[in-house]
C-alpha cells in the first residue's frame, strides 16, 4: 500500500521530468536550428500571415471588448469615492502592463498554437514528418523555425495593436458613456506610464510568442495514438501553453518591474 | 561490399520483440524483396535502415557507414542518397504533386526553377503522373498518391530506393500496374532496392532475391526460385496463403464446410 502510494509519486515526478526534459531538448534544437541554412524565406512568410495578419481580427475584437469592460468596472468602482479621475489612469496602466500583452497571448495561444499542434500532429500521425526526415530535412528547422520567429516577432507587434485598440476601448466608455472630457481622457491615459512600461509589455509578447510556438509545435510534434491524438494535442497545446503563459507573467512583472 | 548490410539487428517495443538477430545484405544494383506476415517487423526493417528508429542491438551499415553511430547531418548526407517510399505515400497535403516532387530538388540542390521543372517533369512521367502537376493530394486516388510518391523519392537521383508496402489496398489492376513502375524504376535507373510488399506476384516479377520475416527473424533470403522450392513450412504456407501451419501463432477459426444446396 505504502510502497504503491510512492511508486506512484515517483513515476509521476520521472514522468513530468521526463516530459519537462523532451520539451527542453526540442525547444534548444529549434534555437539551434534558427541559423541553419538553407533560408526558407516563403515559409516564413507563410508563417507571418497565419501567426500575424490572420490573427488582427482576433486581437482588435478582444482587446476592445476587454478594454471597454475593464473601463465600465473602472468607472463604478472609482465612482464609490469620488474618484472617477483616475479611471484613465487606471485603465492605461492596466491596459499597457497587462491586458494588451496577455489578452494578446491567451488568444493567439487559442487561435495559433492549437493551429500548429493540430498541422504538425496530423503531420506526425500520417508519416508527413518522416517523410521530411527521409527527404533529409530537419523537421525541427522546416517545421519549428518559422512557427517560431512568425510568433516571437508577430505577438509583440499584436499586443502594440491591441494597446492602440485599449485605448480607444477606454476612450468609448469613459468619454462617450462616463461623459469625461477628451482632452483631458488622452493625457490621463498616459500619465502613470513610462516608455520602460510599453517595453515591458513587448518583452512579455515576445515571451509569449515563442511560450505559444514552442508548446504548440512540440505538442503537434510528439502526437501518437491516430485521431484521437490529433485531437487531444491541440486541447493540450492551449492548455499548457495559456498556464505557461500566466507563470511566464507572473515572474515577468516580477523580474522586469525591479 | 555489400551496399545495405544489417548486421545481427534486433529491436523491440516494450516486452514485444519485433525484429531479432535479423541478418540481411543487399549488392548494390540488386533488388531484394522482403516477404513476411502483418506484424513481423518489415516496416521496422526499413525505418532502421532510414535511421529513423535505432536498433537496440547490432547495426545498419549503408555504403560501410553505421546509420546508428552517425551524426544529424552525415545522416541527412546518406539520407539524400535513399529514396523512401511510404505505404500511405505521405505525400505534405499542403503542397501540389509538383511541391511534393520539387521538395528535395529545392533544398538540397543548387539549380534553378527552370531545371527543377524538368526534373519534375521528367520523374512524373517515369510514374505515368504527368500533368498532374498542379493537382493536391487530396484529389489524388491511392494509387496516384503511391505513384507520386515515388516521383518524390526518385527526384533526387537515390543510389537505393525503399518501398513499404506500395501495393496494400490497391485493387489488383493497380497492383499490377505499381508493380510495372517498380520493375521500370529497376531497369531503368539500376537502383538497388528493397520492397517490402505481399504481393507474391510482383514480389516474384521485382525480385533478385526474396527473404521472409517470421517471428522477427529472417528465416530465408534467396533468388526467386530457390525460395519458391524452399521445403520450409512456413514458407510453402506464405505463398500457398493458407491459414492451416506453422505461420499463425494462434491457430485460426475451423474451416465451414459448405451446405450442398438441397435440390
Amino acid at each position: 500500500m505504502v510502497l504503491t502510494f510512492f511508486d506512484t509519486i515517483g513515476s509521476g515526478i520521472l514522468h513530468a521530468l521526463d516530459t519537462a526534459g523532451d520539451f527542453a531538448v526540442l525547444s534548444g534544437r529549434a534555437f539551434a536550428a534558427i541559423f541553419k541554412r538553407p533560408f526558407d524565406g516563403a515559409n516564413l512568410m507563410r508563417q507571418f500571415q497565419a501567426v500575424g495578419v490572420n490573427s488582427i481580427p482576433v486581437v482588435v475584437l478582444t482587446g476592445l471588448a476587454v478594454s471597454m469592460v475593464f473601463a465600465v468596472q473602472l468607472a463604478f468602482g472609482f465612482r464609490q469615492f469620488q474618484a472617477e479621475g483616475l479611471a484613465s489612469q487606471v485603465e492605461g496602466l492596466a491596459v499597457v502592463r497587462e491586458l494588451a500583452p496577455v489578452i494578446t497571448g491567451l488568444m493567439l495561444s487559442g487561435r495559433v498554437g492549437s493551429a500548429m499542434a493540430a498541422e504538425l500532429g496530423t503531420m506526425q500521425v500520417t508519416e508527413q514528418i518522416d517523410a521530411l526526415e527521409c527527404l533529409a530535412t530537419d523537421p525541427i528547422h522546416y517545421l519549428f523555425v518559422p512557427r517560431l520567429l512568425a510568433s516571437a516577432i508577430v505577438l509583440p507587434l499584436l499586443t502594440a495593436i491591441a494597446i492602440y485598440v485599449g485605448y480607444w476601448g477606454g476612450y468609448l466608455i469613459l468619454v462617450g458613456v462616463e461623459g469625461q472630457s477628451a482632452f483631458v481622457f488622452s493625457g490621463e491615459f498616459y500619465k502613470l506610464l513610462a516608455f520602460r512600461d510599453v517595453r515591458i509589455a513587448l518583452t512579455k509578447a515576445f515571451v509569449f510568442g515563442m511560450i505559444i510556438a514552442l508548446v504548440g509545435c512540440w505538442k503537434g510534434y510528439r502526437t501518437q495514438g491516430g485521431a484521437e491524438g490529433v485531437g487531444n494535442a491541440p486541447t493540450s497545446s492551449v492548455v499548457t501553453s495559456s498556464l505557461w503563459i500566466l507563470i511566464a507573467d507572473f515572474f515577468l512583472t516580477k523580474l522586469l518591474l525591479v | 561490399m555489400a551496399l545495405i548490410d544489417v548486421v545481427n539487428l534486433s529491436k523491440a517495443f516494450g516486452p514485444k520483440v519485433v525484429l531479432s538477430n535479423v541478418n540481411l545484405q543487399v549488392e548494390e544494383g540488386e533488388s531484394l524483396v522482403v516477404l513476411g506476415g502483418s506484424g513481423t517487423g518489415k516496416t521496422v526493417l526499413l525505418r532502421n535502415i532510414m535511421g529513423l528508429l535505432t536498433p537496440d542491438a547490432g547495426h545498419v551499415a549503408v555504403e560501410g557507414k553505421i546509420i546508428a553511430q552517425l551524426t544529424r547531418e552525415e545522416l541527412f548526407k546518406v539520407r539524400q542518397s535513399i529514396g523512401m517510399c511510404f505505404q500511405m505515400a505521405a505525400l505534405f497535403d499542403s503542397m501540389t504533386v509538383f511541391e511534393n516532387v520539387a521538395f528535395g530538388l529545392r533544398r538540397h540542390l543548387e539549380i534553378t526553377e527552370n531545371e527543377v521543372q524538368t526534373r519534375v517533369e521528367e520523374c512524373l512521367s517515369m510514374v505515368g503522373m504527368k500533368g498532374t502537376e498542379a493537382l493536391k493530394p487530396a484529389e489524388l486516388s491511392g494509387g496516384m498518391k503511391r505513384r507520386v510518391g515515388f516521383a518524390r523519392a526518385i527526384a533526387l537521383k537515390p543510389k537505393i530506393l525503399l518501398f513499404d508496402e506500395p501495393t496494400t489496398g490497391l485493387d489488383p489492376v493497380m497492383t499490377d500496374v505499381i508493380g510495372r513502375i517498380i520493375l521500370d524504376l529497376k531497369h531503368e535507373l539500376g537502383i538497388t532496392s528493397i520492397t517490402i510488399t505481399h504481393d507474391l506476384k510482383s514480389a516474384f516479377a521485382i525480385a533478385d532475391r526474396i527473404a521472409l520475416l517470421f517471428r522477427g527473424e529472417c528465416i530465408a533470403c534467396q533468388p526467386p526460385e530457390e525460395f519458391k522450392a524452399n521445403p520450409n513450412p512456413v514458407i510453402q504456407q506464405f505463398l500457398r496463403g493458407d491459414a492451416d501451419g506453422p505461420f499463425l501463432q494462434d491457430p485460426p477459426p475451423p474451416k465451414r464446410k459448405v451446405k450442398e444446396a438441397h435440390a
